[in-house]
C-alpha cells in the first residue's frame, strides 16, 4: 500500500507544484518589470537629461553663492560650506569618452 | 524586445565557470558570492532542474557587450535598480525633475525678489 502511495504523492509535486510554483513567478516577474525596448530608451533620455540639468543647476548654485554672499542654495549645509561641491549633487559623468558639452554643442 | 540595458547577459569575464552566476549578480546588483552558494546549494534543497536550468541559460543568454564596462558606477547601479523594478526608478526619476524645479524655483525667487531689485536699482544709481 505504501509503494504505491508515496509515488502518488511524490510524483504529482515534483512535475506539477514545482514547476507551476516557478512558473507562476516567472511571470509574475515578468508582469512586474514589462520594460519595452522604447520605455528604456526614454528612460535613458531621462537619466541623462536629469544629470545635465542637475549639473547646470550645481553652476548657477555656485555662480549664485559666488555673487550674492546673503543666499544659499536649498538644501545648503552650513557645517560643511564649500564651494566646490554642492551638498545636493552625487553625479559622476556619464561616460569616460564623452564629449564635454562645449563640444557637443 | 528588451534594450541594451535591461537584458540578461553572461559575465564570463567575472565568472567561475561559464559566467551565468556573475550575470545574475551584475544582473540585480547583488552579491556574487550570495549567488554562487544559492547555485550549488539549491539542486539539493530544489531539485537537479536547476542545473538544467543553469546549463540552458549558459547557453542561451548572450555574452556582455564590452561597451557596458565603460558605464559609471552610479549609471551601472541606476540600470540595476531599473531592472529590478522599473515603475520605482521612473519615480526617482521623476523626484529628481521635481528637485531640479525646486532649486530653480528658489533662485528665480531671490532674483526677481522686490528687495533685491531694489537694491540693484540702488546700485546703478552710484
Amino acid at each position: 500500500m505504501e509503494d504505491v502511495l508515496i509515488p502518488l504523492i511524490v510524483m504529482p509535486i515534483l512535475f506539477v507544484a514545482l514547476p507551476w510554483l516557478i512558473l507562476h513567478y516567472v511571470t509574475k516577474w515578468k508582469v512586474n518589470s514589462s520594460l519595452t525596448g522604447e520605455d528604456e530608451k526614454m528612460l535613458d533620455e531621462l537619466y541623462e537629461l536629469a544629470r545635465r540639468l542637475e549639473e547646470r543647476m550645481n553652476t548657477i548654485d555656485r555662480i549664485m553663492q559666488a555673487d550674492n554672499p546673503g543666499w544659499h542654495p536649498l538644501g545648503y549645509d552650513p557645517t560643511r560650506p564649500s564651494l566646490e561641491k554642492p551638498s545636493v549633487s552625487d553625479f559622476e559623468p556619464r561616460r569616460s569618452a564623452e564629449p564635454t558639452r562645449q563640444e557637443r554643442m | 524586445m528588451a534594450g541594451q540595458n535591461t537584458r540578461f547577459y553572461l559575465d564570463k569575464e567575472h565568472g567561475k565557470f561559464l559566467g551565468v552566476c556573475a550575470g545574475i549578480a551584475d544582473y540585480w546588483g547583488v552579491d556574487v558570492t550570495m549567488v554562487r552558494i544559492g547555485t550549488v546549494v539549491s539542486p539539493f534543497v530544489i531539485g537537479p532542474l536547476v542545473l538544467l536550468a543553469y546549463f540552458l541559460i549558459a547557453f542561451m543568454a548572450p555574452n556582455r557587450p564590452r561597451e557596458l564596462d565603460q558605464l559609471a558606477p552610479a549609471e551601472k547601479e541606476f540600470w540595476q535598480k531599473v531592472r529590478k523594478n522599473p515603475k520605482r526608478s521612473a519615480r526617482m526619476v521623476r523626484g529628481r525633475f521635481r528637485e531640479l524645479d525646486r532649486r530653480l524655483a528658489d533662485v528665480e525667487a531671490y532674483l526677481t525678489s522686490p528687495d533685491r531689485r531694489l537694491a540693484r536699482e540702488i546700485d546703478s544709481l552710484r
